[in-house]
């Protein structure tokens, strides 16, 4: 009764000041949808709460710092040796500090729940379409604290000042030098000399515990501030419209389903810290560069990266006098690809299907085959790289010769990806053509007419987009109609025909079945007819003409190096 | 647009015969692999190493005679019966096994009482087993090949050291090969330096000085017999799960399998409480 009343007046006087109650009220009253899927992002948001409590208590012990110090303390192998004093204090903390392994493994546990999380919240709105517009801002935002959750990751690995850490830190030293010009003084900069330096572990440190978890504790806010502004996406569904939300209130109902997700969150990191561990610094020891252990892996969030490195032939070469050292194609080019197609991903996204509406409502992952397959033949690809970077477990495992686990690792980097896109596409086309049944009802006929549409062409011609908007028309038809087609982005649309007008209806349908049940209900009288997309291929001759033109261009580009390449050799050889 | 339909047919098939090629050649050659008369193994004392404290004892002097031949020694007989087939009569090595003159008595005591000899099957790189023979015998069987010749290093004695040295010795000179956490890892052609979990303190001295396989040998010019006590105490305290202080050791095999434990157990929970939160929504 008491806290009520205070709690009433603490409100009142905050409100009559600074004037928080719409905010507030605007924040109680968002509505959060009841997919569980809704909820993978907030797995990752509070990872990053328990990595913030835990990274606190561990920057109370952790010294960093490269300088001698003698450890002393009750890890018997280490006692009176001389290490660095990040080393000896993460020894410290694991043996001589009371809770402290438990603290420092379920920090690390949780980063890597964190960078899970991010990825699965990641794949559920790439699938569902939910970063299209208006969301596209929230999908750049969400991209960048991907990046810095692997970079602090990283950074988090590294400051230690162990063996198998220091190994890695070697490995992205020799990766950020392999570019071209600039490679050498970036790393100089960012090191502050040769590897190693004295400067690294405390340059790291203020990066891992204080710029990066401050910028990324920012990205949340606004990510969440405009999560709230625009309001949640949600799947399609009885009552759902583009106009409403359909779940429960964040005040009461929500926020108590929140409150058991943090309390699981917490209760999963710190049983698998105190049960399982990770990252046993004492045992791999101090980093010497003359020294080295293996088996070596990272982490996984940057697995892929050290995969790719083992998959690619090493490869170098010269352009205009520049050695291209070997790390440069899979270390540089190959994670500046990812994130930049990450990063421009919504844009394509939207040039591929020509869609350029405000969707409030997801796509259920089938509803787009390309889409799906790009995704699965991408994280095919990302599959077979992290299986690279363990390679060496596997051949140890496994009793093969590592060179063999390598021979047909590349030979699935290659293979897999297109394969498993294919499958998945046309996984995604049989079950939107089979309305909307699970994949166990899938029958054999289901996949092959998805494949049958497949060699006939994917329907072309732009879809009109207008909604309602009279179209003129080209021929006259004998009687009104309805017409169905499926349009480029394989859904399904109808139009009402009539003698001199056209009337395309607003909504895109998943199957057929649904298209001509909406048009039925509209027109129960007039017959259906299925039709090519209306409209054709427009300027069809421009894009052959523009096609033509890239290539010429790019062949003309190829021609312009090769004969700088023969002048650069004739004059070397002149000398 | 065909072409994509045929093409992952074509494409799995390359895989699958890749895969059959690396496979295939394994249980070829473990089939048409000779399988010598198995020892006798009556007076075998299961676990029973005890560290040999006399090197390179006299052929027969502890050994009964043989029932077969009174006047053979227990060490020649044992010899004949499962070492000559493919390393010859007198040891001096035939197509099927190397010349045995002169490896020493460390060479013999640490690859029968680590088991990997005598094989009972063609192998590259036999693994570590039960021994299958009893120390006394073992002993025999040593002091027996002595007699062909002499050299080669002793059987050392191996007391405490410091651990410490031994970590530090360990990480430089056996981690990149052995694995700091002592799991061992992979080398080239699919050999592998072994794990060190069952090894004992003699039998780690004894490989230091040894060399077995494609591991170098480290003499006493290199690592003194106090460093090589060192290094054995040190293994002695990475074998079993007395550092495993954080838990569960997940094989000690390194980032991906903790990886794989944060995917498989971590996640799949959290997502599994997330898809129970969301089913109990709207009741």
């Amino acid at each position: 009764m008491i806290t009520r009343w205070l709690l009433r007046r603490l409100a009142r006087s905050v409100d009559d000041r600074l004037r928080t109650a719409p905010v507030v009220r605007r924040v109680l009253a968002a509505v959060f949808p009841d997919h569980w899927s809704f909820m993978l992002g907030e797995i990752a948001l509070y990872s990053f709460v328990v990595l913030v409590l835990t990274g606190v208590f561990l920057t109370l012990f952790f010294a960093p710092s490269t300088a001698d110090t003698v450890y002393t303390g009750a890890y018997a192998p280490l006692d009176g040796a001389r290490t660095s004093a990040a080393y000896a204090s993460t020894v410290r903390l694991s043996f001589d500090i009371r809770a402290g392994l438990l603290m420092r493994q379920s920090h690390h546990w949780a980063a890597l729940l964190f960078v899970g999380a991010i990825v699965l919240h990641l794949l559920r709105i790439f699938f569902t379409g939910a970063f299209r517009r208006p969301r596209e801002m929230n999908w750049l935002i969400g991209v960048t604290m991907l990046a810095l959750a692997l970079f602090n990751g990283f950074t988090g690995y590294s400051i230690p000042d162990d063996l198998l850490s220091g190994t890695g830190l070697r490995i992205l030293y020799s990766v950020t030098q392999s570019i071209p010009l600039v490679g050498e003084w970036l790393v100089f900069l960012a090191a502050g000399g040769e590897f190693p330096t004295d400067e690294m572990v405390p340059r790291m440190f203020v990066s891992h515990v204080l710029l990066v978890p401050a910028v990324l504790a920012a990205l949340i806010a606004i990510h969440l501030g405009i999560l709230i502004r625009q309001k949640h996406s949600q799947f399609p569904g009885p009552g759902r419209t583009e106009n409403n939300v359909v779940g429960s209130l964040f005040w009461p109902s929500y926020t108590v389903r929140t409150l058991a997700l943090f309390a699981w969150v917490l209760a999963v990191t710190f049983a698998l810290g105190g049960l399982a561990q990770i990252n046993p610094v004492w045992i791999y020891g101090p980093f010497d560069p003359a020294q080295a252990t293996s088996p070596a892996q990272p982490d996984w969030y940057v697995a892929w990266g050290d995969g790719a490195l083992r998959l690619f032939p090493a490869v170098e070469f010269r352009i205009f006098g520049q050695l291209v050292p070997s790390p440069f194609l899979p270390g540089v080019v190959f994670g500046g690809l990812t994130f930049a197609g990450l990063y421009l991903w919504p844009f394509l996204d939207r040039r591929h299907g020509r869609d350029r509406l405000a969707h409030q409502l997801l796509d259920p992952p089938r509803a787009h085959p390309a889409r799906l397959g790009f995704g699965v033949a991408v994280l095919a690809l990302f599959a077979v790289l992290l299986a690279a970077a363990a390679d060496d477990v596997i051949a140890t495992i496994l009793r093969v010769p590592v060179l063999d686990v390598l021979a047909i690792l590349r030979v699935l980097a290659l293979a897999l990806p297109v394969p498993a896109g294919v499958t998945a596409y046309l996984v995604a086309r049989a079950l939107r053509a089979n309305g909307g049944r699970g994949v166990g009802d899938l029958t054999r006929a289901d996949v092959r007419s998805a494949g049958r549409l497949v060699c006939v062409g994917s329907p072309v011609g732009g879809a009109p987009t207008g909604i309602g908007t009279p179209e003129g028309t080209a021929e006259p038809v004998d009687a009104d109609r309805v017409e169905l087609w499926r349009d480029r982005t394989g859904l399904w649309r109808w139009r009402y025909r009539g003698a001199s007008v056209s009337l395309t209806a607003n909504r895109a349908y998943p199957s057929r079945a649904e298209a001509e049940r909406a048009a039925r209900t509209a027109y129960g009288d007039l017959s259906v007819w299925e039709v090519a997309p209306p409209g054709g291929r427009p300027g069809a001759p421009a894009a052959v003409a523009a096609r033509a033109g890239r290539a010429a261009g790019r062949v003309g580009g190829y021609l312009a190096l090769a004969a700088v390449a023969f002048w650069r050799a004739r004059r070397d050889r002149r000398r | 647009m065909t072409g994509t339909e045929a093409g992952p047919a074509r494409r799995i098939g390359v895989i699958l015969a890749v895969l059959g090629l690396a496979a295939g050649p394994v249980p070829l050659s473990a089939s048409a692999a000779p399988t010598p008369v198995p020892p006798d193994t009556s007076a075998a004392v299961p676990g029973g190493l005890v560290s040999p404290a006399t090197p390179g004892a006299g052929p027969g002097s502890s050994a009964p005679p043989s029932a077969t031949d009174p006047a053979r020694s227990r060490g020649a007989d044992l010899f004949l019966r499962s070492c000559a087939s493919c390393h010859g009569p007198r040891g001096e090595g035939t197509q099927r096994g190397p010349s045995l003159v002169g490896v020493g008595p460390a060479s013999v005591d640490f690859q029968l009482s680590t088991g990997r000899m005598p094989l009972d099957q063609e192998a590259a790189q036999p693994p570590h087993r039960r021994p299958a023979f009893s120390a006394a015998d073992i002993q025999a069987i040593v002091g027996h090949v002595g007699s062909f010749g002499g050299g080669g290093p002793q059987i050392p004695t191996v007391g405490p050291g410091d651990l410490r040295e031994g970590r530090e010795l360990f990480l430089a000179h056996c981690a990149a090969c052995h694995s700091a956490a002592g799991v061992g890892a992979t080398l080239t052609n699919g050999l592998v330096a072994p794990s060190l979990d069952r090894s004992t303190p003699v039998q780690v001295a004894e490989a230091i000085r040894v060399g077995p396989g494609l591991m170098p040998a480290f003499p006493e010019s290199i690592l003194s017999p106090a460093q090589v006590d060192a290094v054995a105490s040190y293994v002695q305290h990475l074998r079993g799960d007395r550092l495993d202080r954080g838990g569960a050791s997940l094989g000690r095999l390194g980032p991906m399998t903790e990886g794989l434990v944060a995917w498989v157990v971590g996640l799949a929970l959290l997502v599994g409480v997330a898809r129970w939160l969301g089913s109990r929504a709207g009741r």
